[in-house]
């Protein structure tokens, strides 16, 4: 069960042939998910999803040109899973960027899967699980791309990586249900129960006096963004989503959920003292923060382990100003892209549908996944690839073609911070307004006074209530797919697949909000897709398996692929006000008021039965009232008086 | 309006202020007619018809400082201890409203009878002492005898008004503190205008066409009451189902449990906001913007009920026996009569 890591260097045969390409090479994992029990926190003992018997699952490392090979084995019993490598381009392998229903069918328990890929990018990523609520569980790790060509080379002595997080205690599985359900109408989201740093708390990182170190960060966690600070210390961001950029000093930087930041830490000269660092949970996003609960976590820069680690300096909320990314100038200086062939605009909204629970949509449609993966509906749909119709009503698809540039202005209606995310690019970020600016205006030229070298990064927050505006090229952004992929037999039909084209999600990097249905998607020339991508047989394998089908519309119609009959949907939206059973009831209800106020009436106005005297009838009819005002009379008169005379003395009184 | 004026405490204070000026009417008339005059002893009148006003001043007192005490109690311990479940004590109470209410209506409509039946009491009371003259009777009941003309109003205020504090503290569990002073007033009032118009003679009549008014709007209210009862308790369980109160999501998705819904509309609550004119209308017609199966089945089945319940009186009335039941033998009157006056002693 150990984990098994095999670096093969390319065959001599290959060497010979591509001699520039002599560093690439194969890295293979075997990766065994199962259940393991883990306690991170010290808090509580959790199941948690392992990698080969082991949790913290291991970190994929590799250089830039290097192949990836992981073959994944499920042996969870009671879930599916899917491994996504976040930020990876997936040049040409758009079928191995791992979403379900997107671009694969999940792996049922007992199946096998394998990603294979090349990385021709470097920097800092991560991977995690792809299905449904599944990473925070425990299936998510760093993935880490060495560059000897990187523009900070030589400028440090050790590199460090580091992992922040947030942690449940509950699994996901029970937390979803109750998340998107009728009970949670406001849609708050389970908040965590910790922090951690490196899967732990408490971390200790031993550092040596006079050393630079090259930190790698990432927010491995579910939903909170995260405050990080080093006591003591400041850094210098280098690289960001894997973007190098100019060098930026930071004192604090925020990082959402997917991000990643690397900086160099240059440590004190002196071993005097120990530093703390700490990740602290950005609780705005937090409905309610639960009686108890630490969203802090803490660690030392450990330079002499005989001294004291001192406790962090607690900060007001109103300190917590970290580092705008927007700042950022990416490395290679990348030119805004020019004016956009497509804008999509998506507005953000947060709304209850017909089953009473909260979801999330772009533009009034909440994700639902499509019954055939939308990647081979691209692939089987002919023609049709190009009419985003055959992708189903609620995947939210936009078709793309080639070189086209494309602008995304996300609108945010709802009052919470999102990070979104786009696989398989790095995007400009040409706009961000602050909090609460409302929605992007074109014509406003205080928001598109675009920056000549956008920011650029594939997990970028949007302020509550403000806009975000991307831009992207439907192509390979300024740089040139190395060689080696074009060369692999496994991956590619024919030589120049296009390195862009692929079916690629633009989703919230908040589970929660996965979950409930914030995700679009893009489909890049399908037609050249079909021309290129060649499904492996273990992909098809693992959808006959889970009884998914492969091929036809969104609706799994291979015939008339504009007939989504049968597709899956979102719940309908709620009865807007009287329907006809409303109605039926209101009518009913209003019939049988004004029955009973005319039955009232009726009685009320009737005639005293018979024709006895007054006095005698309300004596006999009315036996309880006798009864009180008998009561009564005790006060004025001493002893019950003959029937008889009462009687007489009535036809006395009445005159 | 409801925080100012509840409907049920109008009627029941209108209720039973009426009962009481009726007899107060009576005797007054009575006296009047039996001891004033030329030639009659004018000392001896003005010192009943005193003894009558004290009876019904002194009664008053005391039912004011029994009520003061009674509701002040309630809503001083009360209010504070219920909010995590107020919807079920909201449900129960209104239950309880309803529960005196109802058959608080069928009084209500025979309620124009009574004159008559008061003149025979009273011609009752003034007759027995003349017939009891003599005899070894205590001193309470000489005493009793002397100061009838006291005792009559005075008990009979101290009754009424003990029952319409105990009819309103049921009541208003389901209403505002706030809502309760005004109505208790304007029932009063009106209720001396009728006893007033009573002595002057002549409005018995249409004193009936104002009962049945009066009695329609209580069962309106009551069937109202008795769905919001049904919706209170549905609405609590909600509120437990989300953790909180589902008011302060306002008036849209999520305030209401959708599966239990027959409408709902995104206005018109009589609960957001104090609700407006809406609750007004909530209050007597029990109109909801979010109705439910339950509140929709209550209120159709509570009227169902009513009228069964008056459709069965009528047939008793008419018939001398019950539905479905074999008719007495002979004639009930003299033999419930009968039965019924030796309590009285």
């Amino acid at each position: 069960m150990a984990f098994k890591k095999s670096l093969l260097v390319a065959s001599a045969a290959w060497l010979s042939a591509f001699s520039t390409l002599a560093e690439a090479a194969t890295v293979t994992y075997d990766f065994d998910v199962a259940w393991v029990t883990a306690n991170p926190d010290g808090a509580f003992d959790r199941p948690t999803i392992g990698i080969n018997g082991q949790w913290p699952i291991p970190q994929i490392t590799c250089n830039v040109g290097d192949r990836v090979v992981i073959h994944v084995t499920n042996s969870l019993g009671n879930q599916s899973t899917s491994l996504h490598f976040h930020g990876l381009f997936q040049n040409g392998t758009t079928h191995m960027d791992g979403p379900p229903q997107v671009s694969q069918c999940d792996i049922p328990p007992g199946h096998k899967l394998t990603y294979d890929f090349i990385i021709d990018q470097p920097g800092t990523y991560w991977y995690h699980s792809h299905t449904r609520g599944q990473y925070p569980d425990g299936l998510r790790g760093p993935l880490i791309v060495h560059d000897p060509k990187a523009p900070f080379e030589g400028q440090y002595d050790e590199e460090l990586v580091l992992s922040v997080s947030d942690w449940y205690h509950e699994q996901i599985h029970n937390l979803l249900p109750a998340f998107i359900s009728k009970g949670n109408p406001t849609g708050a989201e389970p908040v965590p129960d910790n922090a951690l740093f490196n899967d732990t708390q408490n971390l200790k990182v031993p550092v040596r006096p006079g050393k630079t170190y090259l930190v790698r960060m990432v927010n491995v966690g579910a939903f909170a963004g995260q405050y990080v600070w080093f006591e003591g210390h400041n850094m210098t961001i280098v690289e960001v989503d894997g973007v190098y950029t100019q060098p930026a000093e930071a004192e604090r930087i925020y990082l959402t959920a997917a991000q990643r930041y690397s900086f160099l830490l240059t440590t004190k000269n002196e071993t005097g003292a120990n530093y703390a660092f700490a990740g602290s949970m950005d609780t705005t996003l937090f409905d309610a923060i639960p009686d108890g609960l630490n969203w802090n976590v803490t660690g030392w820069l450990v330079y002499d382990d005989t001294k004291p680690l001192p406790e962090p300096a607690v900060l007001e909320s109103d300190d917590f100003d970290a580092f705008d990314d927007m700042d950022l100038i990416p490395f290679d200086n990348q030119t805004l892209l020019g004016e956009p062939d497509q804008v999509i605009q998506f507005d953000v909204i947060m709304d209850n549908l017909g089953d009473g629970a909260n979801y999330a949509f772009f533009n009034n449609i909440t994700y639902t996944a499509p019954k055939v993966p939308t990647l081979y509906t691209a692939l089987t749909a002919g023609d049709l690839a190009n009419d985003a119709t055959v992708y189903g009503e609620f995947t939210n698809t936009h078709v793309l073609q080639k070189d086209q540039i494309v602008q995304i202005v996300v609108n945010n209606l709802d009052s919470g911070r999102h990070p979104f995310h786009l696989h398989g690019h790095q995007f400009q970020t040409i706009h961000r307004s602050p909090a609460d600016e409302g929605t992007f205006d074109d014509t406003n030229t205080t928001m598109t006074n675009y920056p000549k070298i956008p920011m650029r990064r594939d997990t970028v927050t949007l302020e509550p209530n403000g806009n975000v505006v991307l831009r992207f090229k439907a192509d390979n952004p300024g740089k040139s797919r190395s060689l080696s992929s074009a060369f692999n037999p496994v991956l590619f039909k024919g030589p120049f697949a296009d390195p862009r084209i692929g079916v690629w999600i633009f989703h919230c990097h908040l589970e929660w909000h996965v979950a409930s249905g914030l995700i679009a998607t893009f489909v890049e020339s399908p037609k050249q897709l079909q021309e290129t991508i060649k499904l492996p047989q273990d992909h098809l394998d693992v959808c006959a398996a889970g009884h998914i089908p492969v091929s036809g519309n969104a609706a799994g119609n291979t015939v008339d692929l504009l007939d989504l009959n049968g597709q899956n949907r979102a719940p309908d939206p709620l009865p807007a006000g009287f329907t006809a059973r409303g109605i039926v009831a209101l009518v009913f209800s209003c019939v049988c008021g004004i029955l009973g106020v005319a039955v009232v009436t009726w009685y009320g106005l009737a005639p005293d039965p018979g024709t006895a005297g007054p006095a005698l009838q309300a004596n006999s009819s009315n036996d309880s009232d006798n009864g009180q005002q008998g009561v009564l009379a005790a006060g004025g008169k001493t002893a019950g008086a003959p029937v008889q005379t009462v009687k007489t003395s009535a036809s006395v009184a009445g005159r | 309006m409801p925080d100012v004026f509840a409907v049920p405490v109008f009627v029941i204070v209108f209720r039973e202020a009426i009962e009481t000026v009726i007899i107060v009417s009576v005797l007054l008339a009575f006296l009047k007619q039996t001891l004033a005059g030329p030639g009659r002893d004018d000392r001896v009148y003005k010192k009943l018809i005193k003894q009558v006003w004290m009876g019904v001043g002194l009664g008053l007192l005391i039912c004011f400082i029994v009520a003061g005490g009674l509701i002040g109690t309630f809503y001083t311990v009360g209010h504070d201890a219920w909010q995590s479940s107020e919807y079920n004590y909201e449900g129960a109470f209104a239950l309880v409203a309803v529960a005196i209410i109802t058959p608080l209506g069928v009084g209500l409509l025979r309620i124009g009878k009574m004159q008559d039946k008061w003149r025979v009491k009273l011609a009752k009371s003034l007759e027995a002492p003349i017939s009891t003259t003599g005899s070894k009777a205590g001193w309470l009941k000489r005493f009793a005898e002397k100061y009838a003309m006291f005792f009559l109003p005075f008990i009979t205020v101290i009754r009424e008004g003990v029952e319409a504090i105990v009819f309103i503290a049921g009541v208003t569990f389901s209403a505002p503190a706030t809502a309760v002073p005004l109505p208790v007033v304007v029932g009063l009032a009106a209720g001396i205008l009728v006893g007033y118009l009573l002595y002057k003679g002549g409005v018995t009549a249409k004193l009936q066409y104002f009962l049945v008014a009066a009695t329609c709007l209580l069962y309106l209210v009551a069937a109202g009451l008795f769905s919001r009862a049904i919706w209170y308790l549905e609405q609590q369980k909600w509120n437990n189902i989300i953790g909180g109160d589902a008011a302060e999501l306002g008036v849209g998705a999520g305030s209401y449990d959708i599966s239990k819904s027959v409408w709902h509309v995104d206005c018109c609550s009589p609960e957001f906001n104090g609700g407006g004119g809406w609750a007004v209308f909530n209050a007597i017609l029990g109109w909801t913007n979010s109705a439910t199966y339950g509140s929709v089945i209550a209120y159709n089945v509570y009227w169902i009920f009513v009228m069964a319940m008056f459709v069965t009186l009528r047939y008793k009335e008419t018939k001398g026996h019950w539905p479905l039941m074999k008719a007495k033998k002979g004639h009930v009157d003299s033999i419930d009569q009968a039965s019924v006056e030796p309590k009285v002693s």
